[in-house]
């Protein structure tokens, strides 16, 4: 990437949109607030709790709501902090609030090594981990006597300010973490990590071959949703002045951590602080007009039933859908000229150079890029790839066909890392790459795209288009995905595939066919050298197709080199050269593509023994309307 | 070595107890991907209701599970219908915040209800032992463990050799292969559910005898079954057992040679080593993801 240029953002500058004006306005009247209404401790303790709970929700938000792993025992960040700056606070004879930095530090190694453990996999043992550690915390806090004083818990000094100041000092230190910390998850969102974590929430998978470190993504995110939670946690401690192992980590405090984001809006920036203020005053008002906090349980039980069942999305994104459904925005989805109308030759011409891949001089042509050496993967009994190699030169387009349940797919699989081969080798220009993750290939250049396409559905193009990272720098990994250079690239590809003026739109209100060409544009943001088509061709119209292949030409011409899987034997023989042809798990033919399409052992695997038969003479038009015929899948 | 036969036998004798409580878990995770957090809601429920039976009627409590069991089926089947079904479209992560609530609103109702304290029932033979030599093993967690191993046996009879069974193993493996032969997902989802929920009828019944309980016990029960299915692989049935005979062992022996104190925090400790160098389980298996 020698001359990326920057063209600015695609959106173009708009004003401050109407959310964050109306955040402005709400948290200068809350900054105002004790000054105009001074004597009043009463709502200043909701309040100041309600910023307690805002800190936690948005926090949560990160690891819970972008990358969708839900955690049940958040609060235990909140006691983590809690005890860090309570304890060592009274050791060295230094003010707490001094300490609370160290709090949030505490929560985010605790995380760092709970997430490190749980997270590396996908599933359900996130989610149980979390509610067992929070537990775990008690026992602990409870045993641990010499640290933590048991079950008598640690007294703090009162704070040092005169009474009369009441709890203001406190109103502003959890206003301010507050504000922070909504910058801060508005900061991460912004960046290539907090697209990889949204990826990670629709497609796990799919986000690791794109080059997202899912695991790293994942245990970041886990830790930087525990930091502010900590550092709250230490100021927390100062206010309460007691701390006791049943009440610093209460389950209860999860329960509506979860509750404030849920019903505030998963995922979106200010929900979880409009769910927390929700819950905050519905809890308050629970326990002076209802039966006191015993009924809290069965309340914010009943609302977690009611909010999943019901409004499953949140307050914000129901309203924002509402609104939205009155004001439609002026995009034709059908009309076909975006995808296939030329931008201005120029960019595109250079758009196309900036992914050319640059030519090593001491690479002869006919070097082998990528090779497949006696790779073998049984599902039970089944053996979909048996002792196959393949090799693909680099430059060329090398065709893989084969009839269904040949094994191509499969093979594509152990090629990529989305499932590992039982024996075998898999070279890339002549480095192991076999064991290693499917992100580290993806960083080695090698990209691909799926069958059914798998783009993030709920993301716009352009974000699905800027998530791929190409290396595995942190520097990459914190790079601005909204604006700059990254965006801006994001553009360029978008060109070319002709896809430029639906970069706001959602991946999933696009036709399928341009989810294909989005697919493309995704996966040359890895810098590929090698892409993996895995049927571009299924279910795309003849004037896109068009599109597509010239695309794909035009790729090749500029040094990337292809691998495509894919049915349609006319589109295979025009641009694939050499064409390698897979029955029952192996290569059983591969040349060029006139050779193949009159090869014999080609033809059987591809029509069984009786293609003779029928009146038909030619094979080559025999050939274009085959239907595989496999009998054992 | 007394000490280490008593501390054994009693291991598994818990462990057997911990297995029924744990089948329900893994047998609706394993038909319907939905990590139930209310199982263990069930289970301090059930106990709840066999302690009241218990003094009103002086039924033995553990019997009292003939009584529990089939409501708890019924239960487990109208909850499923009404409520659990509607989210089985969306995301995993909804469910588990579904069954969440649900035992949220379980443990406010008992605590409205029956009040915020320590209940236990104690039949006659509570504080009786069965001596053999150097070992005594309590009557309750022998009659326990009984009752247990009773219900686990029928579950298997139920799920090898019943055509209810066979639909629920077909719909774990394969949701659409036994919708293409004729197997209902929903109906069969239905019985999965209540039949795990069933299996805290008896479970909560032992419960009330063997541990004292009240209604926010239900986290401490939760967070063991679940650390049992993790331990086991998560869905399957033997990898509950095995997960729940390990751990039911493993606390027995940090009870008697390290301190009651610690022996939940070695459930946790086992868990994350499990998770450290076998993140599927015991007995998890993955299967392949690509073939839709």
């Amino acid at each position: 990437m020698n001359s990326r240029t920057n063209k600015g953002p695609i959106n173009q500058a708009r004003a401050i949109p109407r959310q964050h004006l109306v955040a402005g306005v709400c948290l200068l009247a809350l900054l105002v607030y004790p000054v105009v209404n001074p004597w009043q401790p009463y709502p200043q303790g909701v309040m100041l709790l309600g910023f307690l709970l805002a800190i936690q929700a948005s926090s949560w938000n990160i690891i819970s709501g972008y990358a969708g792993y839900i955690s049940l025992g958040h609060s235990m960040f909140l006691g983590l902090g809690s005890y860090t700056v309570a304890i060592l606070a009274l050791r060295w004879g230094v003010n707490p609030l001094w300490l609370a930095p160290l709090g949030g530090v505490t929560a985010v190694l605790v995380a760092l090594v709970i997430g490190s453990v749980v997270l590396r996999t996908r599933g359900h043992a996130f989610v149980i981990i979390t509610i067992a550690m929070l537990l775990a915390a008690q026992v602990f806090a409870v045993n641990f006597k010499g640290l933590t004083q048991g079950s008598d818990g640690i007294t703090l000094p009162l704070p040092f300010w005169d009474a009369d100041y009441q709890n203001i000092p406190f109103y502003y230190l959890f206003l301010g973490l507050l504000v922070l910390t909504v910058l801060f998850t508005a900061k991460i969102r912004r960046t290539k990590f907090g697209t990889g974590l949204v990826a990670i929430r629709e497609d796990e998978g799919k986000a690791a071959s794109i080059g997202v470190n899912t695991t790293r993504f994942k245990v970041i995110g886990y830790a930087a949703s525990a930091f502010f939670i900590g550092v709250a946690g230490g100021v927390y401690a100062y206010y309460l002045t007691f701390l006791n192992p049943v009440g610093a980590f209460a389950i209860l405090g999860s329960v509506v951590i979860v509750l404030a984001a849920l019903i505030g809006g998963k995922g979106t920036l200010y929900g979880p602080v409009v769910g927390a203020c929700i819950v905050q005053l519905a809890g308050e008002a629970a326990t002076v007009y209802g039966g006191g906090s015993q009924t809290r349980v069965l309340l914010f039980g009943a609302a977690l039933v009611a909010v999943v069942l019901f409004m499953p999305a949140g307050l914000l994104p129901t309203v924002e859908a509402r609104w939205l459904k009155r004001h439609p925005a002026e995009v034709e989805f059908t009309d076909q000229a975006g995808a296939l109308g030329r931008s201005p030759a120029t960019t595109r011409e250079r758009a196309l150079d900036d992914v050319a891949v640059s030519v090593d001089d001491n690479l002869t042509q006919d070097e082998v890029l990528l090779e497949v050496r006696g790779a073998s993967k049984r599902f039970g009994g089944l053996v979909a790839v048996d002792n196959a190699s393949l090799t693909v030169r680099k430059g060329s387009i090398t065709g893989l066909i084969g009839p269904n349940g040949s094994g191509k797919t499969t093979l594509f699989n152990i090629i990529t890392g989305g499932m590992s081969a039982d024996s075998g080798e898999v070279c890339l220009q002549g480095q192991r790459i076999d064991g290693m993750p499917p992100w580290q290939r993806g960083h080695l250049g090698l990209g691909r795209t799926f069958q059914l396409t798998r783009l993030f559905k709920d993301m716009t193009v352009q974000e699905n288009v800027v998530a791929p990272l190409p290396d595995s720098r942190w520097r990459t990994m914190f790079a601005d995905a909204v604006s700059g250079p990254e965006a801006a690239r994001a553009g360029e590809l978008l060109d070319i595939v002709g896809l430029r003026r639906f970069a706001g739109e959602r991946a999933g209100a696009l036709s399928y066919g341009q989810q294909k060409l989005v697919e493309l544009a995704q996966v040359l943001m890895l810098e590929p050298r090698l892409i993996l088509l895995d049927e571009p061709a299924g279910g795309v119209n003849p004037s896109l197709l068009g599109r597509l292949t010239e695309v794909i030409r035009e790729l090749n011409q500029r040094g990337i080199t292809f691998l495509v899987v894919e049915h349609n034997l006319p589109l295979v023989l025009a641009l694939c050269d050499p064409v390698v042809v897979f029955s029952r798990g192996r290569p059983i033919a591969e040349g060029p593509a006139a050779m193949i399409r009159q090869d014999p052992d080609v033809l059987d695997a591809y029509l069984g023994d009786d293609w003779r038969s029928p009146a038909a003479g030619e094979p080559s038009d025999a050939v274009q309307v085959a239907t595989p015929r496999e009998g054992r899948r | 070595m007394a000490e280490l036969v008593q501390a054994l036998v009693l291991g598994l004798l818990i462990g057997g107890v911990y297995a029924l409580m744990a089948s329900g878990l893994a047998l609706i995770f394993g038909v319907m991907r939905i990590v139930n957090i209310s199982q263990g809601a069930f289970l301090i429920l059930v106990a709840m209701f066999t302690w009241w039976l218990w003094r009103a009627t002086g039924i033995d409590p553990i019997l009292a599970s003939v009584v529990t069991t089939p409501l708890m089926f019924g239960f487990g089947w109208v909850l499923y219908r009404l409520v659990i079904s509607r989210v089985r479209d969306q995301s995993a992560s909804m469910s588990v915040l579904l069954t969440f609530g649900l035992a949220l609103v379980i443990e406010g109702v008992l605590n409205v209800v029956a009040g915020n304290r320590f209940r236990s029932a104690t039949p006659s033979y509570f504080e009786e032992s069965f001596r053999a030599g150097p070992i005594s093993l309590p009557k309750t967690q022998v009659y326990g463990f009984v009752a247990a191993v009773l219900v686990l046996a029928a579950l298997y009879v139920v799920l090898t050799r019943t055509w209810t069974g066979r639909a629920i193993r077909a719909t774990s493996q394969n949701p659409s292969g036994a919708a293409l032969v004729g197997v209902g997902a929903a109906g069969t989802a239905a019985l999965a559910f209540a039949l795990g929920t069933a299996t805290t009828g008896v479970g909560g019944s032992i419960l009330s005898v063997l541990y004292p309980f009240f209604p926010a016990s239900h986290y401490d029960w939760i967070s063991r079954l679940l650390g049992i299915v993790v331990l086991g692989g998560m869905g399957s049935l033997p990898g509950a057992m095995s997960g729940a005979l390990i751990l039911g062992l493993a606390e027995t022996l940090t009870a008697t040679y390290g301190s009651l104190r610690w022996s939940t925090l070695v459930f946790y400790l086992v868990i994350m080593v499990v998770l450290l160098f076998r993140p599927q389980g015991l007995f998890g298996t993955r299967l392949r993801e690509d073939a839709a």
